[in-house]
């Protein structure tokens, strides 16, 4: 026990004085080569922070090849081409797609050569490329994100309706932004468009856009978020299919609308989204109603309040027809002339009116109502003389004026009846009754 | 200048809510010739100020001043 302790002792002093040896050794290198030496650590170190000054922001394109994933935490995979590869790491929860041997891939990541001396590329991004890759990670993504619920159609809502604020995600230099503003403001006013300007393409979009659903759902202020982004090429709707966007678009508290690309372009924003748009102006289309249609309905609306009023008048009159006496039909009619007369007269009144202040475009279908209903009463007008002129022939003191009696009661021989004339009223009996041959 | 504010936005709703009710009331129990005359000329006047309101309120669109490409890494 004694002897061992007494060993480590010796090995922990020999270590010292290597530690010393090696500095001293270094200094005297340097001093006698005028030159910087380095520990291995240290050459390393300085290696790193070169290569981390030249090569920030590097961008490299090319095929994936032992894809692996350690422990669920470490993703590893060589990129190549025809001549060359270099090792490539990330975390796994950075990956936001899915990769597999052969794809084709755009890398953007820092050089670094590891501790142990092996130089490897620290990736930042990672994306498909090209249509092949980009569909087989497309299909992987989809499966994955599927099978954990987020396309579900019960986790979908229903867009708000009066919308007053809108959020908008695009970058506003994009066609679909300008068609999705052109077909708003032709549609519906009184809205207020909040929009966030990101990238819609490339490597950084999808956090920038993922920003801007954050920044939303904070403010919590518009009442649905519409992202959009006109046509693209495949590569450059891919931003739609990353994995944390689609999350993030899955998560928002507040309901959104995605409008990106054409019909055909559906991506897996499109899918996690609770209401998918097929292009940016059908955006638009889908958040407000169009007022030229809500115009017209308007004037429908009125239109046949017109209408349910002469049917009434008419019912009226039909129905004091049928009930009244004929005695009656005079003061009915006489009544209906005077309450249409009122009625015109009031009519008259409102054009006048109308006449003084209303634009020409809103009293268009009014004035059309009014002459309608003009229309109406002057009909009804000549209808009135004409009934009156019939209950002038047929009335019956008319008839007894010129000289013609009415004998009521039955008209048998031996019966007394009683003879109406224009100045008397009459009892006789009868003696005898004979059949009237007539002329006809 | 553009009417944009909220209000004109759910006055414009409330009015053709209103609108609506009125219009019902000619085809309801309700319904009276006494009463027509009267409640016709409110739903022309309100619908020619609908009408005003749709062909004339504009959209405000504001672009948010904020660099998105500039935050906290993802």
């Amino acid at each position: 026990m004694r002897k061992a302790s007494r060993r480590e002792d010796r090995a922990m002093l020999d270590n010292s004085q290597s530690a010393i040896d090696l500095v001293e050794a270094q200094e005297k290198i340097a001093e006698a080569l005028k030159v910087p030496v380095y520990t291995v650590s240290d050459f390393l170190a300085v290696c790193n922070q070169t290569l981390e000054y030249s090569f920030s922001t590097t961008v490299i394109v090319g095929e994936v090849a032992s894809f692996k994933v350690n422990q669920g935490r470490w993703v590893f995979f060589d990129l190549k081409d025809e001549e060359s590869t270099v090792s490539c790491f990330l975390p796994a929860w950075e990956l936001r797609t899915s990769l597999e041997d052969g794809m084709k891939v755009v890398v953007k990541g820092v050089p670094k050569v590891t501790k142990w001396g092996k130089f490897s590329l620290t990736v930042k991004q990672v994306r498909p490329m090209g249509e092949g890759s980009l569909k087989k990670a497309l299909e992987m993504l989809r499966r994955k994100l599927a099978a954990e619920g987020l396309f579900d159609p019960a986790r979908k809502r229903e867009l708000p309706r009066d919308l007053s604020r809108i959020g908008v995600i695009s970058s506003t230099q994009a066609a679909g932004y300008a068609d999705f503003c052109k077909i708003l403001n032709a549609r519906w006013g009184g809205l207020t468009v909040l929009t966030a300007h990101t990238q819609v393409q490339g490597l950084d979009a999808p956090d920038q856009i993922i920003r801007a659903l954050r920044y939303f759902n904070e403010r919590s202020d518009v009442e649905v978020i519409a992202i959009i982004r006109g046509g693209g090429s495949a590569d450059d709707l891919a931003v739609f299919n990353d994995e944390k966007l689609v999350r993030e678009i899955a998560a928002s508290k507040i309901p959104v609308i995605t409008g990106i690309g054409h019909e055909v372009d559906e991506s897996l924003a499109d899918l996690a989204a609770d209401v998918r748009a097929s292009t940016p102006s059908n955006v638009a289309e889908m958040l407000t109603p169009d007022k030229k249609a809500e115009i017209k309905r308007i004037e429908r609306m009125v239109s046949g309040l017109s209408l349910r009023i002469s049917n009434e008048i008419e019912a009226c009159r039909e129905q004091a027809k049928l009930k009244l006496p004929d005695a009656k039909i005079m003061q009915v009619i006489a009544d209906m002339r005077e309450s249409i007369f009122e009625w015109r007269q009031r009519m008259n009144n409102r054009m006048s009116d109308e006449s003084r202040g209303m634009r020409t475009a809103t009293t268009s279908s009014r004035s059309r109502l009014v002459d309608f209903m003009r229309r109406e009463m002057e009909r009804r007008q000549k209808d009135l003389l004409a009934q009156k002129k019939i209950l002038a022939v047929v009335n019956p003191d008319d008839t007894l004026k010129k000289g013609y009696a009415i004998v009521s009661g039955d008209l048998s021989e031996g019966n007394v009846v009683k003879i109406t004339t224009f100045r008397k009223t009459l009892e006789a009996q009868i003696k005898k009754v004979k059949e009237r041959r007539q002329n006809a | 200048m553009p009417k944009n504010e909220k209000n004109s936005k759910k006055k414009l709703s409330e009015k053709m809510s209103e609108l609506e009710k009125m219009v019902d009331w000619f085809y309801s129990d309700e319904f009276s010739l006494d009463d027509a005359e009267e409640k016709y000329r409110k739903a022309m006047e309100l619908s020619a100020e609908i009408e005003n309101d749709l062909d004339n309120l504009e959209n405000k669109i504001e672009v948010i001043n904020r660099d998105f490409s500039d935050g906290a890494s993802i």
